[in-house]
């Protein structure tokens, strides 16, 4: 007789962490069903959770292991693949460990991405380990760390509705996180004040009170500029500021300069709208705050990230509920993966590396001497695979060739590896630069954890079987491990990895499988008795001492500005209907119908100097390479900026972006570069 | 003996007896509750009833309802369904349209709660074949409409732009509709709704829909709970079934052999004159 079952997950999309079951029949995926009793979803989804069923299943996934002879690929055994690896990366080892980088995968589960970093640290003993975090929000947990003592959202999703007022600065948070986005209306319906700070049109803008318009890259300014109104109303919280936070002189000398009019300046802010925001945030009783990637991916990362912190500080709007500084995660688990420790310079729970005492526990449990060394971040891997010092790298469920800046440079790098190693669901574009390929399993698949962005744990539950002979990540790796000699990978289920993560792991203490099927865990959730932590900071910060500090931070104008050979300011990001590389939504026939491909959002008034009509060929060029792309003429950028979405491989935005990087997070700057712009005939 | 026993007994007597050859019902685990088809009768105990899901809507990428579904998988098989009144109505309406075998299906009637009922919002908490459960009234007059009802036309027409403002094009609302079952969605097609944009076109992305599911809603509320930016779409397909009801004397989900006005008008009945003014 006929079988049917739905079976509860979480979406594999944004860090929204939305659950949804699964519709089985018969083995068989046939559909996707909302969750009305989860926390967030409630019942709802976005048009990319509605479709996250069909990519599974595409002809195009993989199946078999690939490995290129002369050229081409052709199918192998899992044994002769994995012993091919084996015997190349031994090779690289024994030579130099540092010659070998591996990037793990915000896609996969907080078990694969441990797996993956005690692989790189005990298998192949190298730091040098790191996923795209560092391309999304690395200045988050910099900046985060330096000024509350923890990297990640300060509240929970489900608080912002209960808000007086929102602050949004660089988020799309309709297109990108559709179900935060609800709550954010949701809280507008209550009443709430809305301010949205973007330089473009947003859907969000539509419900704002205040829209402000800032010239990409200056928010730094903008964010002195609303300090400093505040403080010249005496509008700061006195009593939060003696009690709970250091640092505070530092910041009102470096914001005392920052008036309206010189922000104006800077920024294009108008005076009175800057001041008319700044004091309805002050005022709020509880006032959240939420980024994204606006402001982190620029040079400025870190600085953007403590500054919105400073803000938050000033007006005592940390530690209580439906306040906080709330980055939204950009990927399912690029909170777990960073959480994991698939990061150079620290293991799970950001334990760090450099810690004598923490190397040692670690190397204790794992049995094994554990490498000093830092390890390389994303595009510094990059760089050093170009210059010949990384000579094999690992990559597991990532396409840099569309997903890192200056993609030119990166097929360079992948191009002058001597060994390179694909591990994914598809045949992405960096996965054809590979000596072998390996098949592993979707979500759907395989069981696990996600880690969403508001640090809620949440179980990932196998629907079907795998595909043909793909297998999951966290078998791979194992499998791996094993015949590279490790005995240290001998788990038999996903649940055992997550134990010993509890055990070397304090704010994950208390996760336990048993405990998550009714339900997710906010950590920190140091014990099996604590019930998670859904906001942080509440009666002292997270740092050493107990105290939020403030930095007192200068603007400082992006790495490349505008100039009469490339006039125009390049911004970059993510639509409604598609997802980063596109490996996933491309694949699916609804998202493809609304959105088939790129385009350069240009304003009607450049449009018309360039003679550029809507849905015409033009040419864009920056400093590192060239696109053809379509044309939209639209008032939802302000004139001289274009916006690039980067999901397209045809049209890839990151041929023309920016590598400069923050100083300390090492996070490129996607959101500004110099470009030109001309109309094109296509043949 | 509770209400859930007495379901699952007779569940159980049907799958002993081999009346049926699986029920479909709903089924809670660790707290989660999901629609689930029982075959084996030690599986039972977990059977629930719940206004939280309805066992009628369409799978998707397959664009077919799930009881089609099973009965086309399994060519013999007889199935039981627990059943509710809305329930009850998109069976009736999807048999009109071909969809579903009723011979094929046994219906084990449930009577909804006055909670439940509430709510729902729902006029008919109750399946006319009722073979469990006590008839609770249902909801009559509707709060939500009554108010919309009292304002101006354009202090409507600006309430109904803001609410299409928020949609961010999930399809959601034709996802979850038991109703909704076109191979060939309109919602999809450019020639109705410019594609790619949010908020998709006003208002014709939400019209098409609430134009071919005129005459066929039941009054589920699925597509309202399913809206992530809670548009109020239970009130204006109250508002629907009220004109489909006062100009045609029309009642969606009743009987299998009424046909469906919109189909039957062009050549039968003559259309009234104030259809053409129906403002919503």
């Amino acid at each position: 007789m006929l079988e049917y079952k739905n079976v509860l997950t979480t979406c594999p999309y944004c860090g929204a962490g939305c659950n949804f079951y699964l519709q089985v029949m018969n083995g068989k995926l046939i559909g996707v069903m909302p969750c009305k009793s989860h926390t967030v979803s409630q019942g709802k989804l976005c048009v990319k959770g509605w479709n996250a069923a069909e990519f599974v299943t595409s002809k195009d996934r993989l199946t078999k292991p690939l490995i290129k002879r002369g050229g081409n690929f052709a199918e192998a055994s899992w044994d002769e693949a994995l012993d091919t690896i084996a015997k190349k990366l031994k090779e690289h080892r024994d030579v130099d460990p540092d010659s070998i980088a591996v990037l793990s995968s915000a896609k996969c589960t907080n078990e694969e991405n441990y797996l993956m970093m005690k692989f790189a640290r005990v298998v192949l003993g190298t730091n040098s380990v790191d996923h795209c975090a560092r391309l999304c929000h690395a200045s988050t947990v910099v900046g985060l760390v330096q000024s509350f003592g923890s990297g990640a959202m300060t509240n929970s999703v489900r608080e912002l509705e209960y808000a007086d007022c929102i602050l949004v600065i660089g988020s799309n948070t309709t297109e990108q996180h559709p179900l935060i986005a609800r709550y954010i209306l949701r809280a507008t319906e209550n009443g709430a004040k809305l301010i949205v700070i973007d330089p473009r049109a947003i859907p969000l803008t539509y419900f704002a009170d205040y829209h402000l318009k800032q010239k990409p890259g200056t928010d730094v300014a903008v964010f002195n500029g609303f300090m400093n109104v505040i403080l010249s109303d005496g509008l700061e919280d006195k009593e939060f500021i003696k009690e709970r936070t250091e640092g505070f002189e530092e910041l009102k000398e470096a914001v005392k300069e920052y008036t309206p009019e010189r922000v104006e300046e800077i920024t294009g802010i108008p005076r009175d709208k800057l001041i008319e925001a700044a004091r309805t945030y002050a005022g709020a009783k509880r006032a959240s705050l939420i980024y994204s990637m606006g402001i982190t991916q620029h040079t400025t990362g870190v600085d953007n990230v403590s500054s919105s912190a400073n803000l938050a500080m000033l007006t005592g709007n940390v530690g209580k509920e439906s306040t906080g500084v709330n980055p939204l995660r950009g990927q399912n688990n690029v909170q777990g993966a960073c959480d994991m420790g698939a990061l150079p310079n620290v293991y799970s729970g950001y334990q760090s590396v450099a810690d004598e005492k923490v190397r040692a526990k670690f190397g204790s449990a794992w049995n094994v001497e554990l490498p000093q060394k830092p390890g390389l971040t994303v595009v510094e891997m990059m760089n050093e695979a170009d210059k010949g010092n990384i000579k094999a790298m690992y990559i597991m469920g990532e396409n840099p060739m569309i997903s890192d800046p200056d993609t030119s440079h990166v097929r360079k790098g992948l191009e002058n590896l001597e060994f390179l190693v694909v591990q994914d669901i598809f045949l992405t574009e960096t996965a054809q630069l590979a000596d072998v390929v390996l098949p592993a399993t979707s979500y759907a698949e395989k069981e696990g954890t996600f880690t969403s962005t508001e640090r809620l744990v949440q179980m990932v539950r196998k629907a079907i079987e795998p595909l043909g002979d793909s297998k999951a990540d966290w078998e791979i790796i194992c499998n791996l491990a094993k015949m590279m000699g490790s005995r240290e990978f001998g788990y038999s289920s996903p649940a055992e990895i997550m134990d010993e993560i509890a055990s070397l792991t304090p704010s994950y203490g208390g996760i336990v499988y048993d405990r998550l099927r009714s339900g997710g865990l906010h950590w920190p959730c140091p014990s099996r008795e604590h019930t998670g932590t859904p906001y942080l900071h509440k009666e002292k910060f997270t740092r050493a001492n107990g105290k939020g500090k403030f930095w007192g931070i200068e603007f400082k104008e992006p790495a490349e500005l505008p100039d009469e050979e490339y006039p125009f300011t390049l911004t970059t990001g993510r639509i409604m209907f598609h997802f980063h590389t596109g490996t996933m939504t491309r694949k699916t026939e609804l998202l493809n119908r609304e959105v088939p491909t790129g385009y350069v959002e240009v304003a009607p008034k450049d449009a018309a100097r360039l003679g550029l009509a809507n849905g015409e060929f033009a040419l864009v060029q920056t400093r590192r390479g060239q696109i053809k792309i379509k044309a939209l003429v639209t008032e939802r950028v302000p004139e001289g900026v274009i916006f690039i979405p980067f999901h397209f491989a045809e049209c890839a935005a990151n041929v023309l972006t920016n590598p400069a990087l923050d100083p300390k997070a090492k996070i490129p700057e996607f959101k500004v570069c110099a470009a030109k712009l001309e109309k094109v005939k296509v043949s | 003996m509770s209400m859930i026993d007495n379901v699952q007994n007779l569940a159980r007597e049907w799958l002993d007896s081999k009346e049926v050859d699986a029920i479909f019902g709903l089924k809670e685990q660790d707290g989660y509750i999901a629609p689930y088809l029982f075959t084996d009768v030690g599986e039972l105990s977990c059977l629930v009833i719940s206004n939280q899901y309805r066992l009628c809507y369409t799978c998707r990428p397959a664009k077919e309802n799930i009881l089609s579904l099973m009965l086309q998988t399994e060519p013999n098989a007889k199935i039981g369904v627990v059943v509710r009144g809305c329930e009850e109505r998109a069976l009736i309406e999807l048999a009109k349209r071909g969809q579903v075998d009723l011979k094929r299906i046994k219906i084990l009637g449930v009577a909804c709660s006055k909670e439940d009922a509430e709510e729902c919002r729902c006029e008919k908490p109750y399946p006319g074949n009722l073979v469990l459960g006590e008839k609770v009234e249902g909801v009559s007059g509707d709060e939500n409409v009554n108010a919309l009802l009292s304002k101006s036309l354009p202090e409507r027409r600006a309430f109904w732009k803001h609410e299409f403002s928020k949609c961010i094009k999930c399809y959601g609302c034709r996802n979850v509709c038991p109703m909704c079952i076109c191979k060939d969605c309109k919602m999809e097609q450019e020639l109705y709704t410019e594609t790619g944009w949010l908020p998709p076109g006003i208002p014709m992305f939400h019209f098409i829909r609430f134009y071919h599911i005129s005459d066929r809603c039941i009054g589920c509320g699925e597509c309202e709970k399913a809206c992530p930016v809670d548009i109020p779409l239970l009130t204006i397909f109250k508002l629907l079934q009220k004109d489909v009801k006062d100009l045609f004397d029309y009642e969606a989900g009743m009987d299998v052999e009424q046909e469906e006005p919109l189909l039957t008008t062009l050549d039968e009945t003559p259309m009234r004159e104030e259809v053409m003014d129906v403002g919503v």
